[in-house]
């Protein structure tokens, strides 16, 4: 596979003087003290800079998930891989060429909004053969192809209909039959998958899925979804404090080891545990209120451990030789519950477990943590 | 309090509404028609189809009638022409941009008729075209180009961005972005500015009388000097024709906005 992405050193601008919704964080201009920088700012009044020099690649076949809170710079990310919206610094190489400073429709870059934009005066049809027509290719062979796309995507019933009168779910189907249509090198995708309810969900997952598989483009998904990201990409990485994205990893490979805090906790399916690493004979250990776990190479001083609900294990009584904890609150939720235990110190913690752990409040248990992701503490 | 409407009260709303509405035209149509028609008379004492006649066929009625239409299609093309990219730049402006686009095309709508009038005159003047139909043609273009500029500014503040950046990432060029995507969905909007623009043109009385001082001939200054000179069947005969491009300008841009999208509507 050959890299159809490669972003060196990208910084992506929030705000502007349009109309554009103003970025709710954003990085001062005055942490740089590069001038050139500061000059570009000013010749595009209203800007700042949301993210610092990003750069990863990505295989044609391939989906990079892109995960980040609201706000955190996911959608101006794709905005500037795309080229609409300026460029202060860095590269976007797509299939070898620098196109960083080439308009939108000549960087084979193709990109889809949150809510599938199609055309209203289009038939359907009309609107997946648009990017074939535009590249002058014959009407009668641009019709063929698209029907093509739309029956490979399981929406041929409905090509002569117009978008007003599809479901959400072939909406998503059509965007993504015009978007393959264009025979892009590179597909962006900004939260497809937001607010769809689970039905539709599910149906754009499934469509997402056959895209990535029918068509050799590089995808770049972004959301706030783990899971939309664990359907639907091979590689995951986060945006981090301070504008900065984690090293890209495999997506079956990030949640067993996350490669930052920061990415953990974008993740959101961690619990985190406060404790301190401390020095041991047989190498560092970190130690919480309720015992302690190897803690590998990280340094000794405050720590936090990350473990998720399956990786606790809850003994009743007095079976260890760990610290007994009574549990002080239980907070059920769909998938894991949260439960706080105090150790005799009047120490707290939190812990995610199963749900449905029978498990009642002043109960006193001991805790193993059979796993669990060590990382120092740093001010946040 | 609750008001209740019953079919009657309803009904005689809708005849008094109708009366208002037509009953002037009934009066004109009746006064071009009718023969030796004066106060206080009740009836008419015959019919005839001469101020018709003369209308299109007198000359300077003929001459008149076509400098109305030249006036009319050149301020609406003109207009429309320049107030959509207009519209468009301030639509995506900054606030500041916007509000000061809208205020100035406000103005030049909102001020009376008599002020823009000695104003543009004024400048016209100066600019040596006083009295000729370009003259009067740049000052129909003022609050022609005020409403223009509004209509746009409403059109395209409401404009889905999303549209073009779909078109452009898909490859499609500016220039193919306004032809494919852009114009179709449009199309209603610019009919309507279109129609517009002519009818802003087509009923000028004080602009034309001010800039082109009595030398730029229209229908409505010919209809008022018929008036003034009790010409009355001819005047309701003018008046009459002043309506028709109306009818037809407007019910051309009724089909032409035809399956066009609500996207802009």
């Amino acid at each position: 596979m050959s890299v159809a992405l490669d972003v060196r050193n990208l910084f992506v601008l929030f705000g502007g003087t349009s109309r554009e919704e103003p970025a709710r964080t954003s990085i001062s201009r005055f942490m740089f003290e590069d001038s050139t920088i500061d000059e570009e700012l000013t010749r595009l009044s209203g800007y700042h800079v949301g993210l610092i020099d990003l750069s990863f690649a990505v295989d044609s076949g391939e989906c990079l998930a892109v995960l980040g809170v609201s706000g955190s710079g996911k959608s101006s990310l794709l905005r500037t891989l795309a080229g609409l919206q300026p460029t202060i610094r860095g590269t976007v190489i797509v299939n070898g060429a620098d196109v960083s400073s080439r308009p939108p429709e000549r960087r084979s870059v193709v990109y889809l909004h949150q809510e599938p934009v199609l055309f209203p005066h289009l038939s359907v049809l009309e609107n997946v053969a648009f990017p074939m027509i535009v590249r002058g290719i014959a009407k009668k062979e641009a019709m063929h192809r698209a029907i093509e796309w739309l029956q490979r995507l399981q929406v041929g019933s409905v090509m002569g209909f117009f978008p007003e009168s599809l479901s959400g779910g072939q909406r998503h189907r059509v965007a993504l039959a015009r978007a393959l249509c264009a025979d892009p090198a590179v597909l962006l995708l900004d939260e497809p998958l937001a607010s769809l309810d689970p039905a539709v969900r599910r149906d754009v997952r499934e469509a997402l899925q056959e895209t990535r598989a029918a068509s050799g483009a590089a995808m770049v998904l972004v959301t706030h979804d783990l899971d939309d990201a664990l359907a639907v990409a091979t590689h995951i990485a986060s945006i981090e404090q301070f504008g900065q994205l984690s090293t890209p990893a495999l997506s079956a490979d990030i949640l067993e080891q996350p490669p930052s805090l920061e990415t953990a906790r974008v993740l959101g399916v961690y619990a985190e545990i406060d404790g301190e690493v401390c020095a041991s004979p047989s190498g560092n250990l970190f130690r919480w209120i309720g015992g302690a776990v190897p803690a590998g190479n990280v340094e000794i001083g405050r720590a936090v451990a990350c473990v998720r609900s399956h990786e606790v294990q809850l003994h009743r009584g007095n079976q260890l030789n760990a610290p007994a904890l009574t549990v002080t609150s239980l907070r059920e939720g769909a998938r894991d519950a949260v439960l706080g235990v105090r150790n005799a110190l009047g120490e707290e913690a939190s812990l995610r477990i199963g749900s449905g752990t029978s498990v009642g409040i002043s109960e006193v248990v001991q805790v193993t943590l059979r796993h669990a992701r060590i990382f120092p503490s740093h001010p946040s | 309090m609750t008001f209740t409407r019953t079919p009657i009260a309803r009904s005689l709303l809708l005849l008094a509404l109708a009366l208002f509405a037509l009953a002037p035209l009934m009066m004109l149509i009746a006064t071009s028609l009718a023969r030796g028609w004066f106060y206080p008379v009740v009836l008419p004492g015959g019919m005839d189809g001469s101020a018709w006649r003369d209308l299109f066929t007198d000359t300077a009625h003929r001459s008149a009638l076509v400098n109305s239409l030249m006036l009319g299609v050149s301020t609406s093309l003109t207009a429309t022409t320049c107030a959509l990219p207009l519209g468009r730049a301030a639509a995506g402006s900054t606030r500041v941009v916007r509000r000061a686009v809208a205020l100035l095309a406000f103005t030049a709508v909102a001020l009376p008729p008599v002020v823009l009038g000695v104003g543009l005159q004024l400048t016209v003047l100066t600019l040596g075209l006083g009295g000729t139909l370009f003259g009067v043609f740049l000052a129909h273009l003022v609050p022609a180009l005020g409403y223009l500029t509004l209509v746009f500014l409403g059109v395209f503040t409401r404009w889905d961005r999303r549209l073009e950046e779909a078109a452009a990432t898909l490859g499609a060029t500016g220039r193919m972005r306004w032809r494919l995507v852009l114009l179709p969905l449009l199309r209603r909007p610019i009919a309507e500015a279109l129609a517009l623009g002519f009818l802003v043109s087509w009923a000028q009385v004080a602009l034309t009388l001010l800039v082109g001082g009595g030398a730029v001939r229209t229908l409505p200054l010919d209809v008022l000097a018929m008036l003034q000179s009790g010409q009355d069947q001819r005047a309701a005969a003018g008046a009459l024709a002043l309506t028709i491009p109306a009818l037809i300008v407007l019910g051309a841009s009724r089909i032409a906005a035809r399956n066009t999208s609500a996207v802009v509507a």
